[in-house]
């Protein structure tokens, strides 16, 4: 049994941490957490981290005792560098709580790439386990609404860098304005991202920690997400009728299928395919077919199949990245919003001119 | 043996003939002396006068008088050793002359002897020294009391006027006269106007008022009063048999003004479930001619129903819910509403205690009255739903244990996932 601890910082972390807790009861009833256990067949254990008590307090599937208060007003109000000040001073709580709860295989920390918390802890807080821990650690970043506004973009692409600096093992990427797409109001638009993202990384879990005919394990994860410019997304698809495999795993490949926009074919390094389901649907043919068919673009595929019987097939796929072209487009706009924020400021400092305009009336009195 | 048959008849003889003597000498013997030419000797109405007295003759004239007739009754000429005899109250009195003395006065001996002395008055009995005109004769007084009321119909708290009239209709004076008059119980005497003072005498033929005086009448209802007696002598001391009046009747009508409180208490239904409510209602009213104060209703709950709440009027005072009220005008209304709970099946009555005083404006102090109430039976059934109070006790306990369990189970969850 993989010994597997899933960290979420900040709002968007915290959100997603708590819909993979629901997720795992198997139930999304609001009696879930009484009525039921939750279904992990590794030993999960999650943290959620914030420095807001009231995102905190707004989740309702993770146990207090996995819920850690940094307090510093409420929030950090998207400055990065106030939220690093933040961390240094709860580095020794947050550290001390992580550590009590022993060794861990891997490690997962889930958080946004443009609020204020997540994004400053989470780089902040990988270096720091790195130093004292041996486990693989990955994140998951959720990047902004590109019309989110010039802050979130320019700590989305802060928070990238540094991560990348951190010594994270990879960076899986989920992308809000990719998943958009599928409509609705903001809440269920956010809602129904947390849950996508909750449904893939607890299927991955799943498959990291069960017996399969034909096998993919921990290993052949690293090795996967190890591979290209150490930049992941993952894919997925949960057919709701019979459908034949072959159909199943493109859907996951597909863009639609994608956390972050990307085509698989084209920018995918390494990649690994992980199917469910009943046996009947498990054609060795079909599978072997997609796999060929990916693996002579990308290279090495690993797969693993799990057989559960009088269930639909599901396909998930892991897949590192070489190049990342929206990833560019991000940067290229964030590049953008830096300019505009720096460019805003310095018209804040010229407006002290002003300030010395109205200083020649000073000690002055109108006179009638 | 011969003398003693012959002592025997000699004294069985003289026996008898001591008997004969005896049988001659007619009883008691109740004078023996001499009496003077024109005195006598008196036994009760009867007068026995030595009229004359010729010593040479040795004869002697005897008068006999009856009461203070002139004429005598009896008038015998007697030789010494003769005797006559005459009744006196059906007892024969001898009368014999004994000796006859020389002498102005030339008394007479007399013996006088009676059969019978006990109907004898002593006060009229012995020697009197001048004759018939001298003694004294005893007389028979008779009083006739008359007791009238005035009104003899009247209220409470009116006075009624008593007066006691007494006439001697006797042929001699009443003495030593004591007259009593208790005073009959539910009257209270008001004033006394006349009254005797000590022993009296009326004399023969006199008619005087002895009592006058006032009462008061406490109560109502018909009284017959107590007769005034009189215990009297005549002139010679003898006490008379007591003189008793007519005993008057006095009605005494009530004129008070009286508070009557009229409560009611009745219930909205008389079958109810058990761990039902009933809604109670107290009605009261003053249907009385004076106000009531000091109101004061006990609501006695049975132990099989419960109170459960009421107007603001209702306090619990010593677990009883007591309504209380400084006053209550004449006609004056007023309904109380209080709820009660069933508790117990069976049959039951709410009553209440009820307590009053009142001004009767006859009586200087407040009147207290009290009255009780009860309502129709109260029918408590079985509830709708007891017969789940009827199972076995693993019946609730197993339930029972299954939610503790599940409260606690989802207290510890909810406890764990609290922040």
């Amino acid at each position: 049994m993989l010994n597997i601890l899933v960290i979420g910082n900040g709002q968007c972390g915290n959100r997603i941490l708590d819909a993979i807790n629901r997720e795992a009861f198997g139930t999304k009833g609001r009696f879930a957490k009484y009525l039921s256990q939750q279904k992990y067949k590794s030993n999960v254990q999650t943290i959620a981290i914030n420095t807001a008590v009231n995102d905190l307090k707004e989740m309702k599937f993770t146990k207090a005792k996995d819920r850690i208060h940094t307090p510093h007003l409420h929030g950090v109000g998207a400055n990065r560098n106030v939220g690093k000040h933040v961390f240094e001073d709860n580095k020794t709580l947050i550290m001390k709580n992580i550590q009590d709860r022993g060794d861990f295989d891997v490690a997962f920390v889930i958080t946004s790439a443009s609020g204020g918390t997540g994004s400053s802890f989470t780089p902040l807080l990988i270096r720091e386990l790195k130093e004292k821990c041996n486990y693989p650690i990955y994140a998951l970043v959720v990047l902004p609404f590109r019309e989110e506004g010039t802050l979130y973009l320019q700590n989305a692409a802060f928070c990238l860098k540094d991560l990348r600096e951190s010594g994270a093992d990879g960076i899986i990427l989920a992308d809000n304005q990719f998943l958009k797409q599928m409509g609705g109001n903001v809440e269920s638009a956010y809602n129904g991202i947390n849950d996508m993202i909750a449904k893939r990384l607890l299927f991955l879990m799943d498959a990291l920690d069960s017996e399969m005919m034909m096998v993919t394990d921990l290993g052949d994860f690293k090795t996967v997400m190890s591979g290209g410019a150490g930049l992941a997304t993952i894919g997925f698809y949960e057919a709701e009728a019979e459908m034949p495999i072959k159909s199943v795993i493109k859907n996951a490949l597909s863009p639609e299928g994608m956390l972050f926009s990307t085509d698989a074919y084209q920018e995918a390094s390494r990649s690994m395919i992980i199917l469910k389901g009943d046996r009947k649907y498990m054609s060795i043919d079909e599978v072997s077919s997609e796999v060929e068919q990916l693996s002579s673009c990308v290279g090495q595929v690993f797969k693993g199949i799990i057989v559960r019987n009088d269930e639909l097939p599901q396909a998930l796929t892991v897949l590192t990245l070489e190049s990342a072209v929206e990833l560019e487009n991000l940067y290229a706009i964030a590049v953008e919003a830096i300019n505009y924020e720096r460019q805003k400021k310095e018209r804040v400092d010229s407006m002290k001119e002003v300030d010395r305009a109205f200083s020649q009336i000073n000690g002055m009195d109108p006179s009638y | 043996m011969n003398h003693f048959g012959k002592t025997l008849t000699f004294m069985s003889l003289a026996v008898f003939l001591m008997l004969i003597s005896a049988g001659g000498a007619s009883g008691k013997i109740l004078f023996n002396d001499t009496i003077d030419v024109g005195s006598g000797y008196q036994i009760n109405n009867y007068f026995i006068e030595v009229a004359d007295v010729i010593y040479s003759s040795e004869v002697a004239t005897i008068y006999v008088y009856e009461g203070e007739s002139k004429t005598p009754k009896y008038d015998k000429f007697l030789s010494v050793g003769d005797s006559f005899t005459f009744k006196v109250e059906g007892e024969d009195v001898k009368v014999n002359l004994v000796s006859v003395y020389s002498g102005l006065k030339g008394p007479a001996k007399l013996s006088i002897t009676v059969t019978d002395s006990s109907f004898i008055n002593t006060k009229t009995l012995g020697k009197v020294d001048g004759g018939h005109t001298n003694a004294v004769f005893p007389k028979t007084p008779v009083l006739d009391i008359t007791k009238t009321v005035e009104p003899a119909t009247m209220g409470v708290g009116d006075e009624v006027t008593i007066k006691v009239s007494v006439t001697n209709k006797g042929d001699g004076d009443a003495e030593k006269i004591i007259f009593s008059d208790p005073t009959p119980a539910k009257f209270v005497l008001q004033q006394t106007l006349i009254a005797p003072t000590g022993q009296t005498i009326i004399t023969k033929g006199e008619t005087r008022l002895v009592y006058v005086y006032t009462l008061k009448a406490t109560e109502a209802g018909t009284f017959v009063l107590n007769p005034t007696t009189a215990i009297y002598s005549n002139n010679v001391g003898d006490e008379l048999p007591q003189a008793s009046s007519n005993s008057p009747t006095v009605v005494v009508e009530d004129s008070s003004r009286k508070a009557n409180l009229d409560v009611t208490v009745s219930l909205d239904k008389y079958t109810v479930d058990r761990r039902g409510n009933l809604q109670g209602t107290i009605r009261m009213k003053n249907i009385g001619e004076s106000s009531a104060s000091g109101v004061k209703i006990s609501l006695l709950v049975p132990a099989g129903l419960k109170y459960v709440d009421g107007d603001s009027s209702i306090e619990i005072i010593s677990g009883v819910p007591t309504i209380y009220m400084e006053s209550f005008g004449m006609q004056q209304e007023k309904e109380i509403a209080f709820r009660l709970k069933a508790v117990d099946e069976g049959t039951y009555t709410v009553s209440t205690q009820n307590y009053y005083s009142f001004n009767d404006g006859v009586n200087p102090n407040l009147q207290s009255a009290s009255s009780t109430s009860m309502t129709n039976a109260i029918y408590v059934k079985e509830g709708k739903y007891d017969y789940l109070l009827e199972q076995p006790v693993y019946v609730y306990l197993v339930p029972l244990l299954l939610i503790g369990i599940l409260a606690g189970w989802f207290f510890y969850k909810h406890r764990q996932y609290k922040f």
